[in-house]
């Protein structure tokens, strides 16, 4: 009995990232009139909102996940699941990584469960935190700053505008953040990481040269397009783009999300290692 | 409570639609839980964990010689959970009679991957993810030369 409830606790867990799955292609519409979305009190467009990623439905969080749209948190099982933190947009290109950093890539997806930074409650880093579908996002809007409130695994971001990066940066999981507007276009230049986050996607490492320049187009009132480059010479072989969106969800507030409260995913793995159970696919 | 594995009532369910896996997108679901081993079970909620970053609950299962199994069934966490409609302490509680579809372990014990939960008032809800979604189940998005 003993062996068996240890055996229970020890069960299961993805890794607290959820993995996505199919993202539709994003919609080729144009830029609305400048009507269509609201507008700070400075001009600016104003992103202030709760929104979803990796996703191209419109409506409300339940009309949008529920039915046919990107589904797979609502109550139809054959709708497609929305971006987990498992995932990459399927908008995104192949990573272009370097020979010895692709195998490294390929290494970690073998031991995904025990390697991934997420599976250990640790901040998942960008742009893997903001192309989620699973969870919301909340952004609020000031003249001076822009704020990204997290629901997944509780992190934030304060982008000061117009602002350079502190001079005394040490490498962290979510990096600096410092912003601009290029007209209606949101731009956030992101640097000072750590190594210890993945991209996008199972293995996606990189290094603390981790360059990661975003841009917010909102489109009209309910989506914003989410352009991502990301730059490491390190071990990209050249600029990985990614072009997703955030769809935006009214009515839905963040939840609490304490990662750390039942954190079964490490301990299974390493059991499952440990009993030489199979868990690695060819 | 736990009297060994028995013979369980293991269905399969592409009836229903549910191993309509993407082949091109899988989920880590694929490290845990084997997408081959599609579970169907009825039986008696014995216990919920509403707990980040996975909810959980425990069902009391007969089989059909009366041998009575605790399962454990896997499934997102409390915020999304409540995005999907589910309230807490209304929607199950320990002591309702439920029908639970997913997946089963690698390991084949008693634990699972849940999707579909029918409730005890017959409406259907989505405890979990579907399977083979999602990168962890599949090679990483890399280019290798």
């Amino acid at each position: 009995m003993r062996r068996l409830m240890g055996f229970l606790t020890v069960a299961m867990a993805w890794a607290p990232s959820y993995l996505p799955a199919q993202t539709p292609a994003r919609s080729n519409a144009e830029p609305s009139a400048k009507s269509a979305f609201p507008r700070a009190a400075d001009g600016k467009p104003d992103l202030t909102g709760v929104w979803q990623g990796g996703s191209t439905a419109r409506g409300s969080w339940e009309e949008a996940n529920g039915g046919t749209g990107v589904g797979g948190t609502g109550k139809n099982p054959n709708a497609p699941a929305v971006l987990s933190a498992s995932d990459r947009p399927a908008t995104a290109e192949k990573a272009p990584y370097q020979a010895w950093a692709a195998q490294k890539v390929l290494e970690s997806y073998k031991l995904r469960g025990i390697d991934d930074p997420s599976a250990q409650c640790l901040p998942p880093g960008l742009p893997r935190t903001s192309v989620l579908g699973l969870f919301p996002t909340q952004i609020v809007q000031t003249p001076q700053q822009i704020v990204f409130l997290y629901e997944y695994m509780h992190e934030f971001r304060v982008v000061p505008l117009n602002a350079k990066h502190r001079d005394d940066l040490a490498p962290t999981y979510m990096g600096d953040s410092v912003g601009h507007w290029e007209g209606d276009t949101l731009v956030v230049d992101v640097t000072g990481f750590n190594d210890k986050t993945w991209l996008v996607g199972t293995g996606t490492f990189h290094s603390e040269a981790l360059h990661v320049t975003e841009r917010y187009t909102r489109v009209d009132k309910d989506q914003i397009n989410y352009d991502i480059t990301l730059e490491d010479p390190n071990v990209l072989t050249k600029p990985w783009i990614i072009h997703t969106n955030l769809m935006l969800r009214e009515g839905t507030r963040l939840e609490e999300y304490v990662c750390a409260e039942n954190n079964l995913a490490p301990a299974f793995y390493e059991r499952l290692q440990k009993n030489n159970v199979n868990f690695q696919r060819p | 409570m736990m009297k060994g594995r028995g013979r369980w009532v293991v269905t399969a369910f592409a009836a229903m639609g549910l191993l309509a896996i993407p082949a091109a997108a899988h989920h880590s679901f694929g490290a845990e839980y084997d997408a081959n081993k599609p579970v169907t079970l009825s039986g008696t909620v014995t216990k919920i964990e509403w707990t980040n970053p996975h909810s959980y609950f425990y069902l009391d299962v007969k089989d059909d010689k009366g041998n009575v199994a605790n399962w454990k069934f896997e499934g997102y966490g409390p915020g999304v959970l409540y995005r999907n409609g589910w309230k807490r302490g209304i929607s199950m509680k320990p002591g309702d009679s439920i029908t639970v579809t997913g997946w089963r372990a690698r390991d084949g014990t008693n634990w699972a991957h849940a999707r579909q939960v029918t409730l005890a008032s017959g409406e259907k809800m989505l405890f979990g993810p579907p399977a083979g979604t999602g990168d962890g189940g599949a090679a990483p998005p890399v280019e290798v030369k």
